[in-house]
């Protein structure tokens, strides 16, 4: 019985002290009195009354026992986890040390991708007037040859159009170019992806890392029963929580911006 | 057909959301576009100079697209103008809080070009009734 009182200790001494104090308050009364078996005690009915008698005695008992049962387990617990206390702070200690690590990792990914939207953005400003260059010279070249099959031109208009198509198409030939080179720039500011790929990766592993010792560590210091491992799906309630990254069996987010449209149908807007 | 030179506000944290938003509408063939990043900075511009057209997202430091919302639909001034929340926020209770706080459109982000010429010519139609 005091074995099963103390079996998250290993310390001799409290199993002595434990022992003492249950038979302190117990006394010559058995503690461990066994409830009487249903079996044997259907048969006779005065047998049955000093059995419950002997019950109500040990009940009476308990109860006292019981709060030293329950300080003495404290003490106990105490003693465990002091023990013990060398490896977890280790774990804490590793996972408080990634914190700053992944903040510099995010900023990292923060940084890279904005220098890609930048880049791809500075390309695309450089390259679309090259573009409507072309398209509108094009469009201008092509109204006045069909001008010539209307048989709308002189000769010297002629030979003025047959020149300036000349002259467009070397400059278109160079746009295009240009243009070309913005797009490699657009396709190589795109690197960012594996660079950020792999870094989150990486703060994925330590994240799973930093959960598991801290839920480990909860697990063991968190008073009984408490909700050590409940999700932070709580602290899901304000209006800015960002993006959506997994939407899979929400009912409470919009996926799309028909689901948008038809939200604020609904309501008459 | 919706005059082209109407002036946007466009309000994000983030300049390269607003790079995007200020080429999709310079695309629109709306160049007359001025830039706030935050709420409260783009409520000083509000008051300051004359806009057409609200384009905000909703999480913001400082001041936030659905207190800039509000704070806009509260000016007598300023309540009249169209107010587009473009933002990640994708709870059915966001766009509900927009939409009664005052809000002309809801666009979640990733959006296309598409979207937004869609949804700003439904806010010009209204607009024009």
């Amino acid at each position: 019985m005091s074995d099963k009182a103390i079996n998250s200790g290993d310390s001799d001494e409290l199993q002595a002290l434990f022992d003492s104090i249950v038979a302190a308050n117990s006394g010559p009364a058995e503690t461990p009195a066994p409830t009487p078996a249903p079996a044997s005690g259907a048969a006779s009915a005065p047998s049955a009354e000093p059995a419950a008698a002997v019950t109500a005695a040990a009940m009476n008992m308990d109860e006292p026992a019981r709060s030293m049962f329950a300080s003495i387990g404290q003490l106990t617990r105490k003693v465990h986890d002091a023990l013990r206390e060398m490896g977890y702070d280790k774990s804490l200690e590793k996972a408080a040390a990634a914190i700053p690590d992944a903040r510099d990792r995010l900023s990292y990914v923060a940084t890279l991708t904005e220098q890609a939207a930048n880049r791809t953005l500075n390309a695309v400003d450089v390259a679309q007037p090259l573009q409507d260059k072309i398209e509108s010279d094009s469009e201008a070249l092509a109204a006045e040859w069909d001008k010539l099959f209307a048989n709308q031109l002189s000769v010297e208009e002629f030979k003025q159009l047959a020149a300036r198509t000349r002259e467009h198409l070397k400059t278109s030939a160079n746009n295009a170019r240009a243009t070309n080179s913005q797009l490699l720039e657009i396709m190589m500011a795109q690197d960012f992806q594996d660079l950020t790929g792999q870094v989150i990766k990486k703060i994925v592993e330590m994240a799973k890392e930093m959960e598991g010792s801290l839920f480990e560590f909860l697990v063991q210091f968190s008073p009984a029963g408490s909700p050590a491992h409940k999700p932070a799906a709580d602290l899901d309630d304000s209006l800015l929580n960002g993006p959506v990254y997994n939407a899979e069996g929400r009912t409470d987010v919009v996926t799309n911006q028909e689901q948008v449209d038809d939200l604020l149908a609904s309501l008459g807007f | 057909m919706t005059d082209k030179n109407i002036r946007f506000l466009v309000v994000d944290d983030f300049s390269t959301m607003r790079r995007i938003v200020r080429n999709l509408l310079k695309e629109l063939g709306f160049s007359n576009v001025e830039e706030a990043e935050d709420g409260q900075v783009a409520l000083h511009k509000l008051k300051s100079t004359t806009f057409d057209f609200i384009v905000s997202d909703w999480n913001m430091p400082n001041m936030t697209g659905i207190e800039l919302l509000k704070a806009v639909r509260g000016d007598p001034t300023l309540k009249h103008l169209p107010f587009l929340m473009i933002t990640a926020e994708a709870k059915k209770e966001n766009i509900v809080e927009a939409a009664q706080a005052g809000a002309s459109g809801y666009i979640v982000k990733p959006f296309t070009a598409a979207t937004l010429d869609e949804k700003l010519g439904k806010i010009f139609q209204t607009l024009n009734k």
